[in-house]
């Protein structure tokens, strides 16, 4: 993270000319909060943060903040944002999304952003539901629950992403909630300051089509303190259990992907194109080249 | 007379030695002073299976693999019974003698060579086979074996024991052809001052990157384009940028816009069922302007279809793949040593108009070895995209509406560079917009900075007449085939020449045009079935064409196209 300038930037710094075009009410209103206010406290650098996102109504946050955005295609901000934070290591990367965006199109990019640990976040704004197409069911959603594309019932059982997480070797996973932004706040500040892949899973309620608000403020309770976070497999039996647990429930540190490959960088033979090419050479009495790679 | 030029196929089931004879063989005519040219098929299996590989070696450059065999090495049966109707009418044949009957009507011009017991007794195991087989080839086309033992030396510095016994079975094959010995002699390779190297058209395109600038490749395997995953592993490390193996094609060419968006030259590499994968992103990357390159080595279709070989028939998904029209640039290399150049083409197309660049080689091309000029690095001109950096603070505008319609790129790190990419249909700021005259400005934009593309900025190959009466017009890697195919012609009196666009998207109408000005007959020959560039020509310039389509899997040879040319019944 940069180091703080004599006056901290504010929430407000973080917004940008766009005002959000989500229904009022809608949970993702304090998930963008809870951001502008971890950024705030981090003090990132604007020019040196890049939000990254799929497609879907969460998904156009980046259009909200004042910091570089790229709003991707569907499901695909993950290997976007690792494209990013390869390329240059310096920036501070995070990818946003809803449930549908990373569970279902983007699916296949989850275990292997967390197996391989780059050093990103990814916050999910989690509503069970597909909002801005109008209310079909997600990989998030109830089992017999009712919907435009599921009328007699969702047969499917739901995802455990916090399970799914933990299983494919996120290095940070954690709940929150966007009516509580004081947590949820505190969550990104830590994801952001982890080494390594980090996951929050939010749950962010889409008042128009799966109104589960009040329910979930009924329902949700921290994380016990007993909870020994570095314990995987604590995590894991916390995560399988579910029970609307808000918190961190597992954190590593390991190796992220862009050490390893500055490692590996650092301890490559420099070579130039001119080298390259002469060990192809093929004139008389040249040093001879490998016919295959 | 000793020849100019010797055509040799070896042939037998994988794992045998055959691919080993054939790049000794390659590798040593090339360091023997001969251009040389290769031609492999693959089988699909894994081990096993019938393979065949094909050197031809002159002292003049060779422009393709050639389509009569001057001699042919069968290892088994069955390398007989598919190749011996490929021998030229004094062909001649050295054969295993345990493993393969030679009719009668062959055996003034077939040798039987000893592989199996010379490999055992003097080469000391079967592996020896294949310095048996290169030994009793250099004997009959008179090849001094010294750039092979030069070889051996070299790859079994630390074995001396198995470099001798190699040696050895090496001279014992030298004279198993017996009087047939000298019968297919080349000419002398003339001493050159010139450096010249020798690699396939996946390592030109894998160093051209590299020469270009490249920084970040993330790509998935696929046959036949995983070399450049490979090479580019091993070495892009060593000039400090990175190369990623992604979990599919969708995450890589993700990654690369993504590293492209953080201001780095990116790439990736694939053939046709990888291409379709990054389709929708490709339409991303000519929406939102982030510059990437995607290599399509291209391989027989539809769907899975035949990996191992080859065919040009992602003209048309390269060209116009996709939803919505989004602008991107089609460039295909016509040799292996414009594999190199074209892929440097293509960052410098990609990084100035900020616009996705497909580069187009087949099976044939990308894996065939050749000898060609070393390119010279020291002066390379290399092209950069326009960044906000040059914009005044507070002015900044991505998607501005320019003289040239380029808009200047924030690049994370610039404070007044800041804008969200999309793929939403945007404002000059990068603001989602949807109004009518916004779409009309915007698209308009997109595509009026190719424009360039479509002058003398590009280097367009003509060969031969350059407004003849048969014009043929080709692209990628039929080049070779058709180059001499017209020379052939044109030593047969015919008023005949080539034209192979480099770039094929945006269209070079007009240059078409003047090339077919005084046309009687516009041939067009192309490895696809439904012939996708005849169907590009007639679309892009109305004119009336021949198409010379085929899909057997195998690149033409001179042959195939001087039977077009001269309207001749193929033989």
């Amino acid at each position: 993270m940069s180091t703080a300038p004599v006056t901290k930037r504010k929430p407000t710094d973080y917004k940008s000319d766009l005002k959000p075009i989500w229904c009022p009410g809608c949970g993702d209103f304090g998930v963008l909060a809870s951001l502008y206010r971890a950024f705030a406290e981090l003090d990132l650098d604007p020019a040196k943060t890049v939000v990254v996102s799929g497609i879907g109504c969460s998904s156009r946050l980046p259009g909200f903040v004042s910091t570089y955005g790229f709003h991707s295609l569907h499901g695909r901000p993950l290997p976007v944002a690792m494209g990013v934070k390869l390329a240059n290591p310096d920036l501070n990367v995070i990818a946003v999304g809803g449930d549908g965006d990373g569970f279902a199109i983007g699916a296949g990019h989850f275990p292997h952003a967390a197996r391989r640990n780059i050093d990103i976040t990814y916050l999910v704004m989690d509503n069970e539901i597909y909002g801005l197409t109008k209310g079909q069911v997600s990989p998030t959603s109830l089992t017999d629950q009712k919907a435009p594309s599921t009328p007699w019932g969702n047969l499917e059982t739901p995802l455990n992403t916090l399970a799914f997480a933990v299983a494919s070797g996120a290095s940070f996973v954690a709940r929150g909630a966007s009516f509580n932004t004081k947590l949820l706040t505190e969550l990104i500040v830590q994801a952001m300051e982890h080494k390594g892949f980090s996951y929050i899973d939010a749950m962010s309620p889409c008042v128009v089509f799966n109104n589960h608000q009040e329910e979930w403020k009924e329902l949700v309770t921290d994380v016990s303190p007993d909870h020994d976070a570095a314990d995987k497999v604590a995590a894991f039996d916390l995560a399988l259990k579910g029970g609307f647990k808000l918190g961190i429930l597992y954190r590593e540190q390991r190796a992220t992907l862009n050490e390893k490959y500055k490692a590996l960088v650092d301890a490559a033979k420099d070579s130039t194109i001119e080298q390259m090419l002469e060990a192809f050479n093929a004139r008389k009495g040249a040093a001879i080249g490998k016919p295959t790679v | 007379m000793a020849r100019k030029s010797v055509v040799i196929r070896l042939a037998g089931e994988s794992g045998e030695g055959v691919i080993s004879s054939g790049d000794i063989l390659t590798q040593a005519a090339a360091r023997g002073g001969y251009w040389t040219q290769t031609f492999r098929t693959y089988p699909a299996e894994i081990k096993g299976g019938p393979c065949m590989y094909q050197v031809r070696m002159g002292e003049d450059q060779i422009y393709s693999h050639g389509k009569w065999v001057d001699l042919l090495v069968c290892f088994n049966q069955e390398a007989w019974d598919l190749h011996w109707d490929s021998l030229a009418s004094d062909g001649v044949i050295l054969y295993d003698e345990t493993a393969v009957e030679i009719p009668d009507e062959y055996a003034s011009r077939a040798r039987p060579v000893r592989m199996e017991k010379l490999a055992k007794e003097i080469g000391g195991s079967l592996r020896a086979k294949n310095m048996v087989a290169v030994g009793a080839v250099s004997g009959v086309i008179s090849f001094d074996t010294t750039p092979i033992e030069e070889l051996v030396l070299r790859r079994y510095a630390h074995k001396q024991g198995v470099a001798d016994a190699n040696i050895a079975a090496l001279r014992a094959g030298g004279d198993e052809s017996g009087d047939l010995k000298g019968s297919l002699e080349i000419t002398k390779a003339v001493e050159v001052e010139a450096d010249r190297i020798l690699l396939s058209g996946n390592q030109a395109i894998a160093a051209g990157a590299v020469a270009a600038g490249l920084e970040f490749f993330a790509g998935y395997p696929i046959t036949p384009a995983s070399d450049i995953l490979e090479w580019l592993s091993a070495k892009l490390p060593q000039v400090g940028g990175i190369t990623i193996q992604c979990e599919d094609e969708i995450a890589s060419i993700s990654a690369v816009l993504g590293a492209s968006y953080a201001g780095a030259k990116s790439m990736t590499a694939t053939s046709g069922p990888g291409l379709s994968l990054m389709t929708e992103m490709l339409g991303y990357s000519g929406t939102a302007e982030i510059p990437c390159v995607v290599i399509d080595a291209q391989r027989g279709g539809p769907s899975t279809g035949l990996p191992t070989k080859t065919e040009q028939s992602d003209l048309q998904h390269a060209l116009y793949g996709g939803h919505g029209e989004a602008p991107r640039v089609v460039i295909a290399p016509i040799t292996v040593e414009d594999c190199f150049w074209a892929t440097i083409d293509a960052f410098n197309y990609s990084e100035r108009y900020q616009v996705p660049v497909i580069l187009l080689t087949d099976q044939g091309l990308a894996t065939r070895m050749e000898v060609i000029h070393k390119p010279d690095t020291s002066d390379l001109e290399l092209w950069e995209r326009k960044t906000a950096a040059s914009v005044a603070d507070g002015e900044y505008k991505r998607y501005e509406l320019t003289q040239d319609s380029i808009s200047p790129m924030g690049i994370p790190g610039e404070l007044n560079g800041r804008y969200v990419s999309t793929g939403i249909e945007h404002d000059e700021l990068g603001h989602p917009a949807y109004t009518p005259e916004n779409h009309v400005a915007m698209q308009t934009k997109r595509w009026a900075k190719l424009d360039p593309l479509k002058t003398d900025l590009v280097r367009h190959e003509l060969y031969g007449d350059a407004q003849p009466e048969i014009a043929v017009i080709g692209f990628g890697s039929t080049y070779g085939a058709v180059r001499e195919a017209v020379a052939l012609a044109k030593a047969e009196g015919a008023s005949v020449g080539a034209f192979y666009p480099r770039v094929l998207g945006p269209f070079p109408a007009d240059q078409v045009a003047h090339f077919t000005a005084n046309a009687k007959r516009i041939v067009i020959p192309e490895v696809n079935f439904t012939g996708q560039l005849a169907r590009l020509v007639r679309g892009e310039c109305g004119l009336q064409v021949e198409s010379h389509a085929k899909c057997d899997g195998l690149p033409f040879t001179a042959d195939d196209v001087l039977d077009v040319i001269m309207e001749r019944v193929p033989s």
